[in-house]
């Protein structure tokens, strides 16, 4: 008793086919812009509070000797400057570690005149003149080249948040297409059910008596093919995320292409948005269509 | 309850197929109009049941100009008004329940008020033991009755009835008028169209009649 007024469409598939590849798409770019988001702030967290000194290696002369002499220098000027905490100076094995990704295990590394490293860090909580430090090694050490990472935090910033904006734009992009397609199919669906409508009307059914029927039906349809496609999604995040503990090297610098289980979450935003959008988009494609008759 | 003044229509570009047409229903009355197949007597309906507008003339439906009053009006105004029509236009998803309580869900009734009212008047048309069937599985009479209980259940106060025994043999034919005929004792306004003249006989009624879209005769048979 008390059916729904609307009965179930036969033919849909296409429609639920098409909603759900959307929905795909949709959760495929909202988790990617998750991880950009959270690639940002593990880049932020990790290389800020964080100072680099180089020292190029001399030219001419006992090389190892002079930038020997010119490392403990360094040491000295940052350990006297308030505000540093822990100032290390990396070994030549610590330094080839750095750069084997790029140039690999053999002798080459060894034979490369590479640069002296210092790291160090500034005290949570101070507010190091970095200007004035670098200007007081340029003085002693002509070599040395201070590095706040500032330079590269800012361009993987950048890069993160262009991602993140392409992203939300594609999933707008995809919103008006879903509302195109139920709109479409609505129209669709009001010539199909034409002569109900009519009756309906001829009832003294208010129009939102009749969009309530419509709405009701393609908000159930697109909520469940759009859940369907997320749900892929969604799994498809989840293998990426158990390659990398499978022990699948991530490439050096990009992000690990999993998502956290409350990220996974986040992507029920998408078949919860689709039904909205099939439920207003429903709504009033058919009030537009009722105010055409009388 | 319904009055027509100089009422003229025509469909599109098409030639008028109702002329000049002026009555007056009053409440409580018994109508049959009468006229050849083609005369005009579905349009005049469709005119009396805000289904189509006049292209001419004046309709005033409940004390309502429908000239004037405002959109959001006419669904209620329709509400008032029962229609069976020629083809039944039964939902052919929904069971016979549903079909007849489909006025009053419209109406913004619960199923827990309703359901007893429908059991009962499925029953009064001889369908008690069908409520759960569908349309498609009922004979043209049965269907014709569920048409009829569905124009009825929500208490229109006018009762609009296009050819309804068209489909039937006399007999149903008859026993359909009398149901109608005590409707229209407990208050109905009813309105029968027909081209079966024979229907008339033993009614107590008035007879209007079309003739090449105009109303050329009205008399009251006692
Ligand atoms: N929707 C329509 N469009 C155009 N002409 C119509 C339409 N409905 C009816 N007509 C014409 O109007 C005239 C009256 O039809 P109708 O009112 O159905 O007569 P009746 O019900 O008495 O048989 C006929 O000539 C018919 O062809
Ligand atoms: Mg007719």
């Amino acid at each position: 008793m008390n059916e729904a007024i609307l009965p179930r469409d036969k033919g849909a598939a296409p429609l639920d086919l098409m909603i759900a590849v959307m929905a795909f798409l949709a959760a495929l770019a909202l988790g990617a812009s998750l991880i950009a988001d959270r690639a940002a702030q593990n880049w932020q967290n990790g290389l800020a509070g964080k100072i680099t000194v180089q020292i190029l290696p001399p030219q001419r002369g006992d090389a190892g000797k002079t930038l020997g002499a010119e490392t403990q220098t360094v040491l000295g000027i940052l350990r006297s400057t308030a505000g540093i905490a822990r100032v290390n100076a990396l070994s030549q094995a610590e330094q080839v570690k750095l750069v084997q990704p790029w140039l690999g295990t053999g002798n080459l590394v060894s034979d490369l005149p590479l640069p002296q490293l210092v790291d160090a860090d500034i005290a949570p909580g101070s507010d190091v003149d970095l200007a004035a430090l670098s200007t007081r090694l340029k003085q002693a050490v002509p070599d040395a080249v201070l590095d706040d990472h500032s330079h590269w935090i800012g361009r993987l910033r950048d890069l993160a948040h262009t991602f993140m904006w392409s992203a939300y734009g594609v999933l707008i992009l995809i919103a008006v297409s879903m509302a195109a397609a139920v709109s479409f199919a609505t129209r669709a669906g009001l010539d199909t059910h034409h002569e109900m409508v009519a009756l309906l009307h001829q009832m003294g059914a208010q129009g939102g008596f009749i969009a309530r029927a419509f709405e009701w039906h393609y908000f159930r349809s697109t909520l469940v093919a759009a859940a369907a496609g997320a749900a892929f999604a969604a799994l498809l995040f989840m293998i990426a995320g158990g390659l990398q503990f499978a022990g699948v090297e991530a490439v050096p610098f990009l992000p690990p292409l999993g998502l956290k289980a409350q990220e996974l979450l986040w992507l029920s935003v998408v078949p919860a948005g689709a039904g909205a959008i099939a439920l207003v988009t429903a709504r009033l494609s058919v009030l537009a269509a009722l105010r055409s008759i009388y | 309850m319904v009055r027509f003044e100089n009422v003229g229509m025509r469909y599109g570009a098409g030639p008028e197929v109702l002329r000049d047409v002026t009555f007056v229903l009053e409440a409580g009355s018994f109508t049959f109009l009468t006229g050849l197949s083609g005369a005009g007597k579905t349009t005049l309906l469709k005119l009396i049941t805000v289904a189509e507008r006049p292209s001419r003339g004046l309709i005033t439906l409940f004390g309502h100009d429908l000239a004037t009053v405002r959109r959001k009006t006419l669904p209620a105004l329709r509400r008032r008004v029962g229609v069976v029509f020629q083809d039944f236009r039964l939902l052919d998803h929904l069971s016979a329940f549903d079909n007849v309580a489909l006025p009053l869900r419209i109406a913004g009734g619960q199923p827990a008020d309703y359901a007893l009212d429908v059991d009962e008047l499925l029953s009064w048309v001889g369908l008690g033991d069908r409520l759960g069937a569908k349309p498609p599985t009922l004979s043209g009479g049965e269907q014709q009755r569920v048409a009829i209980a569905r124009a009825v259940v929500a208490k229109p106060d006018l009762l609009i009835a296009d050819e309804p025994t068209g489909n039937v043999d006399a007999e149903i034919g008859a026993r359909l008028i009398r149901l109608f005929a005590e409707l229209n004792r407990l208050g109905t306004t009813v309105v029968i169209a027909t081209h079966d003249r024979s229907l008339m006989e033993n009614t107590r009624s008035r007879e209007m009649r079309l003739v090449d879209g105009r109303l050329v005769e009205l008399r009251v048979r006692t």
